[in-house]
């Protein structure tokens, strides 16, 4: 078991790596979230006054929804990552380890996982600097532990994709995936003002409970009412995409 | 005892492309196994079966005594493997590499340094050790690749194509430290389009064509298989070629000439008949501006065995005016 750790800690070592080396490639996963944020600030910013949106202001409501998207963007980055691993051989080093392939996915998923923080940090500081309210420190440590959730989810399905087509040209399906998923939630409206069709979609969309999850204490107080749905389907993403990644990692070679 | 054992391995890719078509070989544990073959013959696609990569859609292949389809686990820990192109990551030094490397080999931490700084030294990078990759020459990259594939003391060490692309010295340390590991004893499965590296280094050769094994022994066996010397006559500017062949005809059997502006017959009787040969051109009436004799090569084998050469086997043969340079 220390064996597998240490492999894992030396993947995530590596993926984190690239942040540090080239942070210019970075930049634009970390911006786009905050500059979502802003933008839509101002063209809807006045939607927050509609009943049912409980939020002092559209920002404050619209901060969560960009914690998720980073959280999208480091799931497809990682995918597009292990895609070029592909294409340029290094995955075949990874795969020639006697390590077990759901060692080397953990590593993959690990890294994801610290490196959604950074766009979710951006966008907070920005966010609060332009006065959203400070929804508490166990409540950030709540939204942050359900961001990383939804990026190792993504970088699941990222993964799923890679392997399934082995080139980055699959990048815009990977990043399809986090952008629907957001899309038919809440995001943009509570659900009493959502559309049928679209409210339909959103009550059975798992990311919709993983939202409402990092919302709260953003817009109204954390209750275990709205936390357990957000843990529980965070962490079935995760198992199932999961699953769909460890098949086919396994599907490689042997 | 053998360190690889293949038995009518085939791969056939979507499309019906039969990519290798029931190969037998065995290598014995120790030697340097060359395989032999030009672009597209199937070598690789051999190693990426014989090191897990690749599912065999037919027959059987045992690496260190273990079973590449049912026990892949057990033959990745006694394998080492550098590939044809040396995937490394460019943003990452090559101390960096070579403890990743370690770590997922399992290595305990205690040793990584101690067994990275001895191989980093022993391929020539120990100044180039905190360097980042990408700033590597491609003699560079090559030999850290190869450093990586013995961090875990392989049994078998399988090298494809390791020398392709490099320049005269980097070919020449890469040879130096594949002697040295046959010398202490690692298995070594060497794949190559090069005559001559195949044969400075084999101590058995396979030779691969359109995914068949068509030739296997040592080199200087094969070599003795194909057996006469051949001479190499160029003729003076002008020279009737069509005749010329007229006259070499009853010395020896038709060759094909390596870049059909010349003369090439296998001799029956050796040296011995060079001076008979160039006597009956002479009373013909053609004069020699070149003549070799050479002794068979790995490229005769080759010939012998697939009707083609190996080396400059892409380009098409050009054909003179009067016919294919054929001696007949």
């Amino acid at each position: 078991m220390t064996h597998e750790l240490r492999m894992v800690g030396a993947l995530m070592r590596r993926g984190l790596n690239e942040i540090l080396r080239v942070p210019g490639g970075a930049v634009p996963g970390v911006l786009a979230p905050t500059i979502f944020m802003l933008g839509l600030s101002a063209v809807f910013g006045r939607a927050a006054q509609l009943p049912g949106f409980d939020a002092t202001d559209f920002r404050t409501f619209i901060v969560p929804v960009g914690m998720l998207q980073g959280a999208g963007f480091t799931g497809a980055a990682t995918g597009v990552n292990l895609a070029r691993d592909i294409e340029q051989g290094w995955f075949d080093r990874m795969l020639l380890a006697p390590a077990p392939r759901p060692v080397l996915l953990a590593g993959v998923v690990g890294s994801a996982c610290l490196r959604s923080l950074l766009p979710a940090t951006f966008l907070l500081a920005v966010a609060f600097a332009l006065g959203v309210d400070w929804p508490g420190l166990l409540e950030l440590a709540l939204a942050a532990v359900l961001v990383m959730g939804l990026a190792a989810a993504m970088a699941c399905w990222g993964v799923v994709i890679a392997l399934r087509f082995r080139t980055q040209q699959a990048a815009p399906l990977m990043q399809m995936g986090s952008f629907v998923a957001v899309l038919f939630t809440t995001a943009y409206a509570p659900r009493e003002l959502l559309s049928d069709w679209l409210r339909a979609i959103a009550d059975v969309n798992p990311v919709t409970h993983v939202l409402e999850g990092v919302r709260q204490g953003f817009v109204g107080d954390v209750t275990w009412a709205d936390t357990w749905p957000a843990l529980v389907s965070v962490t079935g993403l995760v198992v199932v995409l999961g699953a769909l990644a460890v098949r086919g990692m396994r599907r490689q070679g042997y | 005892m053998a360190a690889i054992e293949v038995s009518a391995l085939e791969r056939e890719f979507k499309g019906g492309v039969r990519a290798v078509d029931g190969i037998d070989l065995e290598v014995q544990a120790g030697e340097v196994y060359g395989f032999l073959g030009p672009n597209g013959a199937g070598k690789t696609t051999t190693v990426r079966m014989l090191v897990t990569l690749l599912r065999p859609t037919a027959g059987s292949a045992r690496v260190a005594g273990f079973d590449v389809a049912t026990e892949p686990a057990q033959v990745r820990r006694r394998i080492g493997v550098a590939l044809q192109e040396a995937a490394l990551d460019p943003l990452m030094t090559g101390r960096e590499l070579i403890q990743l490397q370690a770590t997922l080999h399992g290595i305990a931490p205690r040793s990584v340094a101690d067994r990275g700084d001895e191989l980093i030294g022993r391929v020539g990078l120990s100044r180039a050790a905190e360097r980042r990759v990408g700033t590597y020459s491609g003699g560079m990259r090559r030999r850290l690749d190869l450093a990586m594939a013995l961090i875990h003391r392989p049994e078998v060490l399988f090298l494809d194509e390791p020398t392709t692309g490099l320049d005269p010295t980097s070919r020449l340390t890469l040879w130096e430290e594949v002697r040295r590991l046959r010398d202490e004893g690692t298995t070594v499965f060497l794949t190559t389009q090069y005559l001559e590296e195949a044969d400075q280094l084999a101590d058995r050769l396979g030779i691969i064509a359109a995914g068949k094994l068509v030739a296997g022994g040592t080199p200087a066996a094969l070599k003795a298989e194909v057996g006469r010397p051949h001479l190499d006559l160029v003729l003076a500017d002008g020279a009737d070629l069509a005749a010329a062949r007229e006259v070499v005809a009853s010395f020896g059997d038709r060759r094909p000439a390596s870049d059909g502006c010349h003369l090439s017959i296998a001799l029956e009787h050796g040296a011995a008949e060079i001076a008979p040969v160039l006597r009956a051109l002479d009373d013909a009436g053609f004069a020699v501006a070149e003549l070799e004799l050479k002794q068979p090569t790995l490229d005769d084998v080759f010939l012998e065995k697939t009707g083609e050469h190996l080396e400059g086997g892409d380009e098409p043969e050009p054909e003179p005016a009067g016919g294919p340079a054929v001696l007949g």
